[in-house]
């Protein structure tokens, strides 16, 4: 055989496409429930929630089929899902970020309908209905929330009579408090960015619900009002004129370089009075307070002030930081709902992990009965009055359209910064919204008020 | 006596077997070293190749990173040279390039002049000057962040929060890079430098000339191919520089640590916007393109070696 050096091209040209082209394709339908067993992909904060999982959530789980947990770094997890998903592949059980993302995994087909597995194992009855609610695209529950939260006002109760300081219950109360933390030297509210940019959000979302109000969002988010409206121009302003005078963070350039551990240390100490944050923290705390810590300071919480006289006094801020779908080529969907099932209402499994290790949990509709008396009763209280909660807000990272999520996290550091006014960023929030309402990808949000069933 | 046949075969003999035509190829250099290739080539279709070609179709179309694409022509574009944030991005990895083009290029020269003069601890220097280099991004990025704080740092004596104020926080970035690559470019450039003949700097000595006039006469017209290679590479990383940015600041405050790269990301990760961002890595490489060429053609002009 002559070969020259075309051919030998030629060859090397067909030998490669020949093995990119077998490395794609893929050599089936799918790469879960191989073996018998669930394929489940999942990320853990640290070792000893890897470890509780490994040993409450997937050891002990006596289901039809055993569950194999792979374990992916949070950074990676959901470029990962989203290759595997492409390549035709993928675990059985998809988790997800929350309702952003599931639109787009719905669109390309990778979810199955779990629709009649909500009745089967009758959803409806044991999870928050508007979780369910929040969950489904075109009237079709494609993904169950495995990990709900909401926002909190924390508070050293210690620190806060040392310094003849009240919880805020209104405006004028949370500007008093502010005003005389400030006055103190205090930080008014622990807050910082430096972690984690999306923290921005976190506050544009409480303030949007407890000045502009869950009707006046809710009325945005189902097209019917405007970004530009006043309202939530005001809102804006509010929260940025806070920022300007140092209430978060203590000026706007530390909120940028504030850690996260910096603000549970100010919180322990008494050098903040307060901090404005995600129920989440109830778990990330726990090191910087009490024995774990060889302190003495401790903390609690309560639900964020009404801003304005038209807002309900309490609105508890929902939303959903996990969810989790079924594979549409999972070779046994029922197997991977009958896991979801237990993953995401087994009462007993989930109290015990809230207990025990502060586990986020699902919107369960749990009551105090529930939990043993070893529960710790901040964390008690949070799972019993969310699910019911008459008044709803909306966090921006649940019921906003991806791009106009990240418009406003991204964006609103320019208005802190006097780079650009309130009015353009609720003008940038509504050339956003439209363009991805318009297209479809505004997730379902319930209605503000009378959920509780 | 034997006749020979003319390949090889005498009469009376079983002919000799001619070598098979794949022993022969075997034999053949020009062969060997292509089969030598052939992993680097798969290896480079199945990374760059089929990646490349599929990013600037992705750049034509709509999309997300999950699912199908719809082809939507040159929309990403036009939407881009009309944004912003693109604009912005740009603008910043335009003063981060001339940043390192000065800067580092100036620290390394110098510093690797110095060290080719020094007779005692230059192995010291050499090696601690390269540490930094050689430290995981991550690692410098958690000590300069502290070095740096408004608490308890650098930050806290000056009054300034470098990395939470915009107008130094680019600046701050940037220095904290320079700091871990500028020992990269002395080890590089003294390498260089160990390459000239001695007896220049001595002929030159001997006519009277000054150190700062052998640098500019003798070391720097004789590490020009060095030189130019490195402003080359420091043109290219400049554009795709990302770890340090993501790390520190994730882009912030307000925008103004923001550059293509981590624009890029975002679009294509956090907003799924794959095929913008697509669209963003087009350019980028367009950007390293026109730079490699303009390198070339001068190389070719000039007639200089590397």
């Amino acid at each position: 055989m002559n070969i020259d050096r075309r051919g030998f091209l030629a060859l090397t040209g067909a030998v490669s496409l020949a093995g990119v082209l077998a490395a794609c394709s893929g050599g089936g339908n799918s790469g879960s429930s191989a073996g018998g067993k669930i394929q489940f992909w999942n990320f853990f904060a640290d070792a000893d929630n890897e470890k509780y999982f490994r040993e409450h959530f997937v050891k002990a789980y006596k289901g039809s089929k055993e569950v194999e947990l792979t374990v992916k770094s949070n950074d990676t997890i959901d470029r990962l899902v989203q290759t595997a998903l492409a390549a035709g592949k993928g675990p059985d059980l998809i988790l997800t970020p929350g309702p952003s993302q599931v639109a787009a995994y719905q669109s390309a087909g990778y979810l199955a309908d779990l629709t009649e597995y909500a009745q089967k194992y009758k959803w409806n009855d044991v999870l928050a209905p508007w979780s369910l609610e929040a969950s489904k695209i075109d009237g079709k529950l494609v993904t169950l929330p495995t990990q709900y939260e909401s926002m909190a006002f924390y508070f050293n109760p210690a620190v806060l009579e040392k310094n003849k300081l009240t919880v805020p219950d209104s405006r004028e109360s949370f500007e008093a408090f502010c005003t005389e933390a400030a006055g103190k030297g205090m930080v008014p509210i622990a807050a910082g960015n430096a972690d984690w940019k999306g923290a921005n959000e976190w506050h544009l979302s409480v303030f949007l619900n407890h000045h502009a109000g869950g009707e006046a969002v809710y009325s945005a988010l189902t097209g019917k009002t405007p970004w530009t409206d006043p309202i939530f121009v005001d809102t804006i302003e509010l929260l940025s004129g806070y920022f300007k005078k140092g209430w978060f963070g203590g000026s706007v350039d530390a909120y940028f370089t504030n850690q996260f551990p910096k603000l549970y240390k100010q919180l322990a100490s008494g050098e903040a009075a307060g901090m404005v944050s995600g129920t989440w923290e109830m778990g990330n705390m726990r090191p910087y307070f009490g024995k774990e810590a060889g302190n003495d300071a401790d903390w609690d919480w309560t639900t964020f002030p009404s801003l304005r006289k038209e807002v309900p006094n309490e609105v508890w801020d929902l939303g959903i930081g996990q969810s989790t779908g079924i594979n549409s080529k999972s070779a046994d969907v029922a197997a991977a709902a009958e896991y979801l099932n237990f993953l995401a209402t087994d009462v007993k499994t989930l109290t015990k992990a809230i207990e025990e290790v502060s586990w986020p949990a699902t919107p369960l509709k749990l009551e105090l009965a529930d939990f043993s008396a070893n529960a710790d009763p901040r964390l008690s209280r949070l799972y019993t009055e969310l699910p019911v909660a008459k008044n709803i807000g909306y966090l921006t990272w649940t019921f906003y359209p991806q791009e106009t999520e990240t418009y406003m996290i991204q964006e609103f550091e320019k208005v802190i910064t006097d780079k650009m006014s309130a009015k353009d960023f609720c003008a940038g929030i509504q050339e956003r919204f439209a363009k991805e309402f318009a297209d479809g990808k505004v997730p379902t949000a319930p209605k503000p008020s009378g959920l509780a069933s | 006596m034997t006749t020979v046949l003319p390949h090889g075969a005498a009469v009376g003999q079983a002919p000799t077997r001619r070598p098979r035509r794949w022993k022969r190829l075997l034999r053949d250099n020009s062969v060997k070293g292509w089969i030598f290739m052939v992993p680097l080539i798969l290896v480079n279709v199945v990374v760059i190749l089929i990646p490349g070609i599929s990013a600037v179709y992705y750049s034509l179309t709509d999309w997300s990173g999950i699912g199908d694409a719809t082809f939507i022509g040159f929309a990403n574009y036009v939407e881009m040279f009309s944004n912003e944030a693109f604009a912005n991005a740009l603008w910043h990895n335009i003063i981060w390039t001339i940043f390192f083009l000065i800067v580092p290029m100036t620290m390394g020269l110098f510093g690797a002049y110095a060290l080719s003069r020094l007779r005692r601890f230059a192995l010291f220097f050499r090696v601690a000057f390269f540490i930094p280099y050689i430290i995981a991004t991550v690692v410098i990025a958690s000590i300069w962040r502290v070095l740096l704080s408004p608490d308890v740092g650098l930050g806290k004596i000056l009054g300034i929060n470098f990395l939470g104020e915009s107008e130094w926080a680019l600046g701050a970035v940037a220095f904290i890079n320079n700091w871990a690559w500028w020992g990269f470019l002395v080890v590089v450039f003294l390498a260089s430098m160990q390459g000239i003949n001695p007896s220049l700097y001595e002929a030159a000595s001997l006519d009277g000339a000054s150190p700062a006039r052998q640098f500019i006469s003798i070391t720097l017209p004789a590490i020009r191919p060095t030189f130019m290679f490195l402003g080359l590479m420091t043109i290219i990383w400049s554009f795709l520089s990302f770890d340090y940015v993501y790390i520190l600041t994730q882009g912030g405050p307000a925008g103004s640590t923001e550059v293509l790269s981590t624009l890029l990301y975002r679009e294509a990760f956090t907003n799924l916007n794959a095929g913008y961002a697509s669209a963003i890595g087009v350019i980028m490489a367009a950007i390293t393109g026109v730079v490699v060429a303009a390198y070339l053609w001068i190389r070719k002009t000039r007639d200089w070696e590397i």
